[in-house]
């Protein structure tokens, strides 16, 4: 069974980074397209239809978050930022204009190795509309089907509004949800704003799913963005 | 003044009356017994009491109240003013002269005990102030003490405006807001000489206005709303509120002063920083990227001859050596957005649990030796803060702790409400901060001395930032941090999120309000 190499296409301006992806994605058994401007990108995305779009937010001939937009406008290819720390507003406002995923540089190889397998696993084609019905996420079990929540095999009962945001978590597992996406999806338009609701929730949720609500390893904080339900464990935290 | 002075006068005359009434009829009961001479003794007697303790009005009242009692009821013909024997023409006379003359001298002594009064009244304003003025921090103080403290010693409302950045007066409130008054502060700002009620100068201002400073420099000016510089003791008075006037001169000249000498003191200060700084990014810098550089050409040029193992050592150290690298370049990053105020805060309501959460994962390798126990209370209320600025200050706390304790020992960190604050409290069970140090560690490059020799481990890395930054971005969010020795041994780190506002409420109904998704 030999499925064809996954088209990653990098569209960043630093050669030493260009480099640093190529080499280590091709070994991992990744197809590289590069891309040094937006321009460039845009047109190697119409040529050669990659499977996912590592995007620099720091281009010099255009904006990160209009290039998103630009790429939502005509394909559904997951696209992953690449961004700095410090720059949360960027990443929020990518994330919020379509980009599916961020990784803040400098980053290392298996941190970008689970955020690329992620968005492919999202993007399996046959899976497009129907959602899975069961996630699994560590020892958490979600059946969006029969809206009930297992912790090692126990059932956990959650209030309405708890289980409401651990689904729309779950339904996108392994995907970082900014806060407006979250809230909006929860709570509606009108909520956007009032991200203490969101918090206080991901509180109560973690205190009675996670194993230690301290260290909240299922629902991850993405600081300054968002939360994520991690279904595949973290890589090493670094150093 | 004058009101006091009208109401002395009419209880002199009444006084003056009851004295010589009651001296008149106690004699009269005695007419018998008592010579005539003996009654105009005991008359002059109570004239020269009376004189003694009124003005003189009173006194020459007394002294014609006296002669037309005596001559009334103690010189025959009683009770006719008729006098029969020119003897007693001398008696009224004496009785005439001695009043004026008692009366004359009264007066002066009151003068001269009034005069001391007033000098001892302003002798304790001018001390008063003088040590009120001591205690004062900031122009803006030295202003406001003053102005309360001419208020009590003239008795009507004063204000003081201060010289601002561009040289004019700025502020000082009423009367300062009135046209005429503005701007005869200007002209006394600019000619360092009195104006408005009971000078040459703008005398119809409705005030007096006095210059504020020293022949060297003029700070401001001090007004006092009209009442006073006007009336009898003026001159006096003026005196007195010019004595105040120069004294919180004095004042703001030594606050100009100590700011001049604070801005010296600290452009030096910034150049040693500026020197400290160079040697050690130098030094920080190079010592990972020599490390990084080596690897790096050993693993590009001699890959071939190298074990798998050699490699992979070599790989390890770039990555560890970076990583080093990209820890100092964020803190000296985030210490240039403090210092240069580009620090922007970004509130949310939060449970603290979050940003701590986030660190706490963050760090896990390099807590990997410090069992960290997490005590927050469940009602804690939610702060508003900087998610990623608190998750900084908690890294750079729980990564001190670390650094400086011995593997093993336990960091704990918890919470608590006190007042109107939150304290978060970073404890570790290390060899603690020594006394001295304790305001040190927050200092800018400053690495503890005292406390990275425990068992002889080498000194930790580090810029000497990382306190650094936990306190201006603490500062940012209105809190304060500080070190103490902890309960039982070692340092605990000490911050507080003040609660300015009620957290907001959450409704638990709210989102089943809004129609779930398909």
């Amino acid at each position: 069974m030999t499925t064809p190499a996954p088209v990653v296409l990098v569209v960043e301006d630093e050669p030493a980074m260009r480099r640093f992806l190529r080499t280590s994605l091709r070994a991992h058994g990744y197809h590289v397209v590069e891309a040094a401007t937006a321009r460039e990108g845009l047109a190697q995305l119409a040529g050669r239809n990659p499977d996912v779009v590592l995007l620099d937010l720091g281009l010099p001939d255009a904006d990160g978050i209009d290039v998103t937009r630009q790429v939502r406008a005509t394909h559904r290819t997951p696209i992953i930022v690449l961004s700095a720390r410090g720059q949360e507003r960027d990443k929020v406002a990518a994330l919020d204009a379509g980009a599916d995923d961020y990784l803040t540089k400098p980053f290392g190889l298996q941190e970008l190795l689970a955020r690329l397998r992620a968005a492919l696993r999202r993007a399996v084609p046959g899976r497009g509309g129907a959602e899975p019905s069961v996630v699994t996420a560590g020892e958490l079990r979600v059946d969006l089907g029969r809206r009930q929540v297992f912790r090692a095999g126990e059932e956990v009962h959650l209030a309405p509004t708890e289980y409401r945001l651990l689904a729309v978590l779950a339904a996108h597992a392994g995907q970082v949800l900014t806060h407006r996406q979250l809230l909006e999806a929860v709570w509606g338009p009108n909520f956007l704003e009032q991200t203490h609701y969101l918090r206080v929730y991901v509180g109560q949720l973690r205190h009675k799913l996670e194993r230690d609500p301290a260290r909240p390893r299922l629902i991850a904080t993405e600081p300054g963005v968002g939360y994520r339900l991690r279904d595949e464990a973290p890589p090493a935290a670094g150093g | 003044m004058t009101m006091d002075r009208r109401e002395a006068g009419w209880r002199g005359y009444a006084a003056a009356t009851a004295t010589v009434g009651a001296v008149a009829f106690a004699c009269l009961q005695f007419r018998a017994t008592f010579a005539p001479i003996d009654v105009a003794m005991l008359l002059l007697l109570a004239v020269v009491v009376v004189a003694a303790r009124s003005a003189r009005g009173p006194a020459v009242y007394a002294s014609l109240l006296a002669i037309l009692a005596f001559d009334f009821a103690f010189v025959p013909p009683y009770y006719t003013l008729a006098v029969h024997e020119g003897a007693y023409v001398v008696t009224f006379a004496t009785m005439l002269i001695v009043a004026l003359i008692m009366g004359g001298l009264t007066a002066r002594l009151r003068a001269e005990a009034g005069a001391v009064a007033a000098r001892e009244r302003r002798l304790a304003a001018l001390y008063e102030l003088g040590r009120a003025l001591a205690g004062a921090r900031t122009p803006a103080e030295v202003a406001e003490v003053t102005a309360r403290h001419v208020e009590r010693a003239a008795g009507t409302p004063a204000a003081v405006a201060l010289r601002g950045a561009a040289g004019a007066l700025e502020g000082g409130g009423p009367p300062f807001d009135r046209p005429r008054v503005a701007e005869a502060a200007a002209w006394v700002l600019d000619h360092g000489e009195a104006a408005g009620t009971g000078t040459a100068e703008f005398p119809d201002a409705g005030a007096l206005l006095l210059p504020v400073g020293t022949p060297l420099a003029r700070h401001g000016v001090l007004a006092i709303t009209a009442g006073a510089g006007a009336g009898a003791g003026a001159a006096t008075e003026r005196r007195g509120l010019e004595l105040l006037a120069g004294q919180a001169g004095l004042a703001l000249e030594r606050l100009a002063l100590a700011r001049k000498e604070e801005a010296a003191r600290l452009a030096v200060e910034a150049e040693r920083l500026r020197t400290a700084l160079l040697s050690s990014l130098s030094h920080d810098l190079r010592t990972p990227l020599a490390g990084i550089e080596g690897a790096g050409t050993a693993l590009a040029s001699d890959a071939e001859r190298l074990t798998p193992v050699e490699r992979r050592e070599l790989a390890e150290t770039v990555v560890e050596e970076s990583r080093r690298m990209t820890r100092l370049v964020a803190n000296l990053l985030d210490m240039i957005r403090l210092e240069s105020g580009a620090l922007a805060v970004h509130r949310n309501w939060q449970p603290l649990e979050e940003p701590l959460g986030v660190a706490l994962l963050r760090l896990e390798g390099r807590l990997a030796d410090h069992p960290v126990e997490v005590a927050l209370p469940p009602d804690l209320p939610l702060v508003s803060v900087d998610e990623l600025l608190l998750e900084q200050v908690f890294v750079n706390l729980l990564e001190n702790a670390a650094k400086y304790t011995r593997p093993g020992t336990p960091i704990r960190v918890s919470a608590w409400r006190d007042g109107a604050a939150i304290v978060v409290e970073v404890a570790d069970r290390g060899p603690g901060v020594a006394a001295g140090e304790a305001d040190a560690v927050f200092r800018k490059f400053h690495r503890a001395p005292g406390r990275h020799v425990e068992d002889g481990r080498p000194a930790p890395g580090g810029a000497g930032l990382g306190l650094t930054i936990c306190r201006g971005i603490v500062t940012a969010h209105g809190g304060r941090i500080w070190v103490e020795p902890a309960a039982g041994g070692g340092a605990a780190f000490r911050f507080t999120l003040p609660l300015e506002a009620a957290p907001p409420s959450v409704d638990p109904d709210a989102a089943l309000a809004f129609p779930e998704a398909p």
